[in-house]
C-alpha cells in the first residue's frame, strides 16, 4: 500500500525545514510521496520551487507534488484562474464562507483546516453535499492535535469526530495529513490511520484516507491542470 | 511461584516494534518515561489501566534506536497514536516510526545488540 501526505509546509511557506530535510524524513517514515505546500507570491517563485522539487525528486527517488494554499476568498478566485501552473489547489478553511465557497468549486482539491480555531466543525449538511458533488476532499489536520493540549485538544478532537460523522452520512472524500511545518512534525502513516480509527472509522477506511483517496486526488488534480472552463480543456 | 491463569482468561498480547529518529541518542529510561507520560496525559489514568503497557528493556537496541513495546490486542491503535504524540525528549526532537505489530517476539525479527 502506498501512502501520501498531501499537506507539508517548508521554509518557503512559514515552515522551518528545507525541502531536502522534509523529503528524507518522509521517505524514512515510509511514504511514497508528499505534497509540498506553499503560498502564492509570483510565477518566478513558482518556477524556482519547481526546479528545487525536480532536483530532490531525482536525488531521493520520491514523488513530490506542488500545492498552493489559498488563504482568502480573493486569493482562491485568483488561484483558480492560474490552476494549470501547479499540481494541487488547497483552500484554507476556518470561516463558514470560505468552507462553503471551497466546497462549491470543482477546481479546489482539498479544504484544509475546516474547523480551525472554531467551536464547531465548520461544515454542515449543505457544504458536505457540495464537497461530495464537486469532489473536494476535506482534511483532518493532525498538527492541530499535536500542538494543542488539554481542553483545546479535546475541542479539536470533538470537531474531528463531527467531521467524521458528516463523512459517514454524506460520503465526501476525507483525508488525513500531518500538516507539518518542520520535518520533526511529520507523522508515521500508521499513527495517522490509528488516529482515524480511534475517531470512529473502520481500520480499512482509515487506511484508505492516507493511501487510496490521496492517490485519487492526485490523479484527478493532474487532469484538472488541462481544464479551462466547463466543457473546455486543453488536449495535448 | 508464578501465577498460573487459564488460557481462556489470558490477555491476547501484541508486540509493537518501533524505530526512533532523533537529533541525539535516546536512553531506555528516558523513552519509557516519555511514553508513559504521553499515554497518561492523552488517555488518562483510567485509559492507561486497560493497556497493559510495557517497554521491554532487554529488546531495546540503543545503537539502532529500535525497541519493542508490549500491550494487549485492543490497545494497539491507542499506543501507536501515543507514540506519534511524543515530539521532544529533553532538548532533542524525536519522531517514532512503527515498524511492525505482531503477536510473538520471534516474528519481529529482532537482531540482538
Amino acid at each position: 500500500m502506498k501512502f501520501y501526505d498531501l499537506h507539508i509546509h517548508s521554509a518557503f511557506s512559514g515552515g522551518k525545514s528545507s525541502l531536502e530535510e522534509l523529503a528524507s524524513m518522509v521517505k524514512n517514515l515510509g511514504y511514497a510521496g508528499f505534497c509540498y505546500v506553499v503560498y502564492y507570491e509570483n510565477e518566478k517563485r513558482i518556477s524556482q520551487i519547481k526546479n528545487e522539487i525536480e532536483k530532490n525528486e531525482n536525488k531521493l527517488d520520491i514523488k513530490i507534488f506542488l500545492g498552493i494554499e489559498a488563504r482568502s476568498i480573493r486569493e482562491l478566485n485568483f488561484l483558480l484562474s492560474k490552476r494549470n501552473k501547479f499540481d494541487l489547489l488547497l483552500a484554507r478553511g476556518g470561516s463558514v464562507e470560505m468552507n462553503r465557497i471551497a466546497c462549491s468549486h470543482k477546481g479546489v482539491d482539498i479544504l484544509t483546516h475546516p474547523s480551525y480555531e472554531r467551536r464547531d466543525c465548520g461544515l454542515n449538511h449543505v457544504s458536505a453535499k457540495l464537497a461530495r458533488k464537486n469532489g473536494v476532499s476535506i482534511e483532518i489536520n493532525f498538527r492541530e492535535v499535536l500542538i494543542s493540549s488539554k481542553i483545546t485538544r479535546a475541542r479539536v478532537i470533538k470537531n474531528f469526530k463531527d467531521i467524521i460523522k458528516l463523512h459517514k452520512k454524506y460520503k465526501f472524500p476525507l483525508i488525513i495529513n500531518s500538516g507539518a511545518i518542520s520535518h520533526w512534525e511529520i507523522c508515521d502513516p500508521l499513527s495517522l490511520s490509528s488516529f482515524l480509527h480511534l475517531l470512529g472509522l473502520e481500520l480499512k477506511e482509515a487506511k484508505n484516507c492516507i493511501s487510496k483517496i490521496p492517490e485519487k486526488i492526485i490523479k484527478d488534480a493532474l487532469k484538472k491542470k488541462d481544464y479551462l472552463r466547463p466543457g473546455i480543456k486543453v488536449i495535448k | 511461584m508464578k501465577l498460573r491463569i487459564l488460557p481462556s482468561l489470558r490477555e491476547r498480547r501484541r508486540y509493537i516494534k518501533f524505530k526512533v529518529f532523533s537529533e541525539e541518542k535516546i536512553s531506555y529510561s528516558d523513552l519509557e518515561q516519555a511514553i508513559r507520560n504521553t499515554c497518561l496525559e492523552f488517555f488518562g489514568e483510567f485509559g492507561i489501566s486497560n493497556f497493559s503497557l510495557n517497554l521491554i528493556r532487554n529488546l531495546w537496541n540503543e545503537k539502532e534506536q529500535i525497541g519493542v513495546l508490549k500491550c494487549n490486542h485492543l490497545s494497539v491503535p491507542h499506543i501507536i497514536l501515543s507514540l506519534s504524540l511524543i515530539q521532544r525528549l529533553g532538548d532533542a526532537r524525536i519522531r517514532i516510526k512503527v515498524l511492525k505489530v505482531s503477536g510473538t517476539i520471534a516474528s519481529l525479527n529482532i537482531e540482538k545488540a
